[in-house]
């Protein structure tokens, strides 16, 4: 039966590999989401003609040596037609573009944008979507440019990183000093046999079960209101995220931390108490730094569960993704990024699986550090 | 004036007595070897003289223990400054997971002595007197973990010594050393009973023999024979302690 269970294992993440790798870029990483339109304009023109067709350059490219520009038919992540630069020379007078909008600005063409449109100084009519072959033509026979309209392709996850990156921040802020105290609390100063503290501990243990989409419902219910009320958020933010995350992983915190707590030796607090040392002292000085290992693994736990929560953040920072981040605004995080570009009209298949990868490779990451930094200190059983 | 006068003395756990109207005085600048039976209740004694015994859930003290004529066991009695006093090392060295100095400087810094200076001083004497410095004073940085079991446990020793205590309290502490370690450690109580009374629990007759001064003989809870060790060993009073000592039970 677990051979099964391995098999429908290796299946499943062998198709996502599959299917993801393709787009594992850098560009991937620190790209923007959606793509931004760029309207340039060439007011003079200098230095046109004699560039060389570099070697390395894509044989099915078109190369103009009029210009220095290298364009190739490609298609776009829906799966359209589009042209896409991707060779523009040192010299080319085309890194001297600017900003239609604003003139003084130079922006210059960059390898990667997708062109859609051309209007040269002696051609009225503008090419809209044509092949790189046609593009390529006009470029070498006219020697002035109006006006050029180029997209940049897009579907990076940089916002998505840095949601994630700033929820799993905020929410160890709050959940950390909160779970650490709450645990040293109960298992070091709590009186032990009290009615009370048992049923706190039970509770505790019952949380970490709770199904994650009930903490999203109470960041709604409680955490949007309440940072709406003391920011200028509206609805989901990430504040309202954070809290929600930190709610979420304050049962993983303290059971681990107690866990921790548990396996220092009371050889350890004997001794301190021996040489005179009060109970604070012992507990601060000895018992929490001999069990900093075990609350780094706790750490690392909650860490692991809050890069692949989605349903506790589907309300409480919505789904919107996004690639400038402002605090009080929604956004996704990459796991609800997956969500979101698998709801759209198109699903974009292959970028989710990109992202489900990621999300799995920092998994594994973080529980192979777990390990190593439990064997590093043998405290931990 | 003795150090400790312990005065009808009962020590219960959950109900059940560990220690029965025991009645005896600790002489200053003596070592006095406690013996006995597994469970006659000499380590609990040992515990009462620095109320190590507060930590262990159950345990109820009555009777009293006058520590230079202060009874310890009084209300507000300041305990943290007891053990600061009365400092104990235990059967299995316990080390802290810190360096060698920190390990000896944790004492004195909890009492919030801070100062690079006087704690450097506080450490090498310390180490000195427990004839651990000239094996360590190249590595006091280094983890206290990777010292061999005899020099964690005069590292313990150390660690109590740099409280300067008057009283230090010994739970079995060779049994779990070889002989070497063992010799090395009571060569050591020898010379640390110039200066600082010692009470040592010990299961070992010959030990108690060589290195203390009185001898106590406990069983089951109650308090035998309490004499100068060369009386209990060549001419004891009472048929149970000759019988103890020549080994036919214990």
């Amino acid at each position: 039966m677990s051979l099964v269970g391995v098999m429908v294992l290796a299946l499943i993440m062998g198709f996502i590999i599959n299917r993801g790798v393709g787009l594992l870029t850098w560009d991937l990483l620190i790209g923007d989401y959606h793509p931004t339109t760029y309207n340039l304009s060439l007011p003079t023109t200098e230095s046109l003609g004699g560039f060389a067709r570099p070697n390395d350059l894509d044989e099915s490219a078109f190369f103009s040596q009029m210009w220095g520009l290298g364009l190739m038919d490609d298609v776009d992540f829906e799966g359209k037609a589009v042209v896409r630069v991707i060779y523009v020379d040192a010299q080319s007078p085309l890194q001297m573009m600017r900003d239609k909008n604003n003139l003084e600005r130079v922006v210059g063409l960059f390898p990667g944008l997708a062109l859609e449109k051309v209007i040269f100084s002696d051609l009225t009519i503008g090419l809209s979507r044509t092949k790189a072959e046609n593009f390529i033509i006009l470029f070498d026979t006219h020697e002035g440019i109006n006006d050029l309209l180029a997209v940049s392709s897009g579907n990076g996850i940089r916002g998505a990183i840095i949601t994630t990156g700033l929820l799993i921040g905020f929410a160890l802020m709050i959940a950390l000093p909160i779970g650490i105290f709450s645990a040293v609390y109960l298992h070091e100063f709590a009186p032990k046999n009290n009615a009370f503290i048992h049923t706190m501990r039970k509770m505790i243990d019952t949380l970490s079960g709770v199904p994650s989409i009930v903490y999203g419902l109470m960041g709604a219910a409680v955490f949007i209101p309440f940072t709406s009320r003391i920011s200028k958020a509206e609805g989901g933010n990430l504040f309202s995220g954070a809290l929600t995350l930190a709610v979420m992983v304050l049962p993983i915190i303290i059971s681990a931390t107690i866990d921790a707590l548990r396996a220092v030796p009371d050889d350890y607090r004997k001794a301190s108490l021996a040489l005179g040392a009060n109970h604070t002292q012992t507990t601060f000085r000895i018992v929490i730094k001999s069990a900093v290992p075990g609350i780094m693994s706790a750490v690392l736990l909650s860490v692991g569960r809050m890069i692949g929560e989605s349903a506790a953040l589907i309300y409480a920072v919505g789904t919107a993704i996004k690639d400038h981040i402002i605090l009080t605004e929604k956004s996704a995080s990459l796991a609800v990024f997956i969500w979101s570009v698998m709801a759209g009209e198109v699903p974009n298949f292959e970028l989710a699986c990109s992202v489900a990868i990621i999300i799995m490779a920092v998994v594994l990451f973080i529980n192979v550090l777990i390990k190593l930094v439990a064997r590093r200190f043998t405290l931990l059983p | 004036m003795n150090t400790f006068d312990v005065r009808e003395l009962v020590l219960t756990y959950d109900g059940k007595a560990a220690l029965q109207h025991v009645s005896m005085n600790i002489i200053p600048k003596q070592v006095t070897a406690l013996i006995g039976p597994s469970g006659c209740g000499k380590s609990s004694l040992l515990r009462c003289l620095n109320r190590m015994n507060d930590l262990i859930d159950g345990c109820n003290v009555e009777g009293e223990i006058l520590f230079h004529g202060e009874n310890i066991y009084a209300k507000n009695y300041n305990v943290y400054e007891l053990r600061t006093k009365v400092g104990m090392v235990f059967q299995k060295p316990s080390p802290f997971p810190m360096s060698i100095f920190d390990n000896v400087a944790y004492g004195p810094r909890c009492q919030g002595i801070n100062d690079k200076k006087t704690l450097e001083n506080i450490v090498k004497k310390a180490l000195v007197d427990a004839a651990l410095y000239d094996e360590v004073k190249e590595r006091l940085k280094e983890s206290a973990m990777a010292l061999s079991g005899g020099q964690q446990q005069r590292l313990s020793i150390a660690r109590t010594i740099a409280m300067q205590p008057e009283v230090i309290l010994m739970d079995e502490p060779t049994s779990a050393l070889d002989p070497i370690a063992t010799g090395k450690i009571e060569e050591l109580i020898f010379d640390l009973k110039k200066h600082y009374t010692i009470v040592i629990v010990t299961h070992n007759m010959q030990q108690a023999a060589r290195i203390s001064d009185y001898t106590a003989f406990f069983l089951m809870g109650n308090l035998v024979e309490f004499n100068t060790t060369e009386q209990i060993f060549r001419q004891p009073t009472q048929a149970k302690t000759e019988e103890y000592i020549t080994g036919r039970f214990g």
